[in-house]
């Protein structure tokens, strides 16, 4: 990598031609003063208006802008997944392309960011939105995100965000999951902060995430948690799951052996049938965790490049 | 490696299985569509498995203003793969597949190509149709079943002329036997799929039943696509239902066993019921441990089985 800014602004942009030159010009006016490398990374969501001419002119004229252009409609997070691939600065910055977020706002992630954070969440603590529709189910799909994960964030949908890019480029991204990107981060064992952010009423456009479908991503969720948890020793895991069987198994089995050997009531075919059956289950199971530790050798999410990224090293200083 | 040629614009593949029309007759059809496009092209014959005879016969006629190669494999591999094989050859940006067989009247081709002005992919669909009620039966089964299982609406999957971008085959890895239903795998990649009316050759008559085999052949077919299409990204919600299902239902048998056994003295050893419970419930185990497994392999390989494609990245930057 030839070129590294210190700063990359990811906006993706679906349907937004009015929003984009705004856009653009709001955060080159936000972040210019603060004296540092930026690059903005616009990704065009197979937007149906003239989004992605617009996008294109605004990068003709300022060769920091860099576009991507999806072939259709994808959703909000392969648009930001794909903005955070294409983005090569030291620390990466999410927002929406509606002007609800406020680019003034930057200049706060970064310092938190060089205070030593991996990611620093937005909390839009005056949202504009309606209160039924939009304010209370967000309130209760962040209360449940945060049981699930143990990472109590108060407002999850906030897409201002900030991150520390190569740790949020090693975070395996897919399905729905970009209003818990930190959440899914938190595999990595980040520091995270939070701070409050402004919020505006939307200018143009309509809103285009309506909050559904939260009860899909809750079990989307809490699959990457369980998986993230047991990715690295899948063996035990499935060992886990197969000593109950085994022991229950074997119970069963010397009973019905016993049975046929000590008493006249001969072989219970029920009884030492499920004994085996319980066994073989065991033992696949146990096969199970074998082609586990297969897949995690052969993928490439490892523990390892997570404990690198997050983890610190001291060493003392030895005098002769 | 192949040499360095000069690349066309069309690289028309055709892969040859077990059935071959005439050489000549066919190529002399296919020259005379494809010189109506009034392009240059290439055709690239496939032998799929060792069969010496077409090789020599398509050697003979290769002769003409026009590229002819044929690559020709030890063993049939199956029509994806020498696609596959056919298309490592192609020089050409628009490729065109054709049946090695008439199935379609040739000197409409131009009408094929010319589709990909508005789209990526354009599939022939033989129309007006021959072919008598039972044929006719079979064809709207699998083209409906196929609409309920992908949401897709095809009429004439089994006709394999078909023209598109070169770079679906680049970004479609197909096997098996999957370049049937490449229109559905390219669809969910993002790239704009058209069906196009073409006359059927007067030589395409398929009267009366097919063996058992070619029946079953297709039903498994669109049972794997259903599987790719659905759940390839989410194994957990597939095997964690039946799963979890079948182990609720064990687990029920199994209580209601053990309360007769224990109030109301009915004794385990001569009770079958026991062996079928205890086989649901490990049954279940076993399919929510094949879900897990999944899980971990998206997981783990999640950055190489991105669910969006990037269409294009523009940056007007000098350096970079």
């Amino acid at each position: 990598m030839s070129f590294q800014p210190d700063l990359s602004v990811i906006v993706p942009f679906y349907n937004e031609e009015e929003s984009i030159a705004a856009m653009h010009s709001a955060i080159v006016t936000a972040v210019e003063p603060l004296g540092i490398t930026f690059e903005m990374v616009f990704v065009d969501d197979g937007s149906r208006d003239r989004t992605l001419e617009v996008a294109t002119g605004v990068a003709r004229r300022d060769e920091r802008v860099r576009v991507v252009k999806f072939r259709r409609n994808y959703g909000q997070t392969p648009a930001m997944a794909a903005g955070i691939e294409q983005a090569r600065g030291r620390v990466l910055v999410t927002m929406d392309g509606d002007l609800q977020n406020d680019p003034k706002d930057i200049e706060h992630f970064l310092a938190k960011i060089n205070e030593g954070n991996d990611i620093v969440v937005g909390w839009r603590f005056n949202r504009q939105d309606k209160l039924i529709t939009r304010k209370i189910p967000s309130r209760i799909a962040n209360w449940l995100i945060g049981r699930v994960t143990g990472v109590p964030i108060r407002d999850n949908g906030c897409s201002l965000k900030a991150y520390r890019g190569a740790l949020i480029k090693q975070i395996p991204l897919y399905s729905e999951m970009h209003r818990f990107i930190p959440a899914m981060a938190s595999i990595a064992g980040p520091r995270i902060a939070e701070i409050k952010v402004r919020h505006h009423a939307r200018q143009f456009g309509q809103s285009k995430y309506g909050l559904s479908r939260i009860y899909k991503v809750l079990l989307d969720l809490m699959v990457i948690k369980t998986v993230a948890s047991f990715t690295a020793r899948p063996l035990l895991w499935f060992s886990m799951l197969a000593t109950p069987l085994a022991l229950l198994g074997s119970l069963t089995l010397g009973w019905a052996l016993w049975r046929w050997a000590a008493t006249e009531a001969g072989m219970s075919l029920p009884v030492a049938g499920t004994g085996v059956l319980l066994l073989t289950s065991a033992f696949i199971l146990f096969c199970g965790g074998v082609l586990g530790e297969l897949i995690y050798h052969s993928g490439d999410v490892r523990d390892q490049d997570f404990s690198r990224l997050t983890g610190t090293v001291w060493s003392s200083k030895p005098h002769a | 490696m192949p040499e360095l040629t000069e690349p066309v614009d069309l690289s028309v593949i055709i892969p040859v299985g077990n059935r071959l029309a005439d050489p000549e007759d066919l190529c002399a059809e296919y020259r005379a569509g494809l010189d109506a496009i009034g392009r240059s092209y290439e055709m690239i014959f496939v032998i799929d498995g060792p069969h010496e005879r077409f090789a020599s016969a398509l050697k003979e006629i290769a002769v003409g203003p026009h590229r002819v190669t044929v690559v020709s494999l030890t063993r049939p591999f199956g029509e994806a793969t020498a696609l596959m094989a056919g298309f490592e050859q192609a020089t050409g940006r628009v490729i065109v597949t054709l049946p090695a067989y008439f199935q379609i009247d040739a000197s409409e081709l131009p009408k094929l190509v010319d589709a990909l002005e508005r789209c990526d992919l354009a599939v022939a669909r033989r129309w007006p149709r021959a072919g008598g009620p039972f044929e006719r039966l079979r064809r709207n089964a699998f083209h409906g079943l196929l609409k309920a299982v992908t949401g897709l609406r095809f009429r004439d999957l089994g006709c394999g002329a078909r023209a598109f971008d070169r770079r679906v085959l680049e970004e479609i890895q197909l096997y098996g036997d999957q370049h049937r239903f490449l229109p559905v795998l390219a669809d969910r990649k993002g790239f704009r799929v058209a069906e196009i009316d073409i006359t059927q050759s007067p030589s395409d008559r398929h009267e009366g039943v097919y063996e058992p085999r070619v029946y079953a052949r297709g039903f498994l077919d669109i049972f794997t696509v259903f599987f790719l299409v659905r759940f390839t990204k989410k194994p957990l919600r597939f095997f964690g239902m039946i799963g979890v299902s079948l182990f609720a239902l064990g687990a029920l048998l199994v209580t209601w066993l053990v309360v007769e056994r224990l109030f109301f003295g009915q004794g385990l050893t001569q009770r079958p019921a026991l062996l079928l419970s205890t086989l649901f419930v490990v049954l279940g185990l076993q399919l929510f441990a094949i879900g897990l497994l999944g899980e971990l392999i998206i997981f783990t390989h999640a950055r190489q089985v991105r669910d969006y494609q990037i269409d294009t990245v523009l940056s007007f930057r000098k350096d970079a």
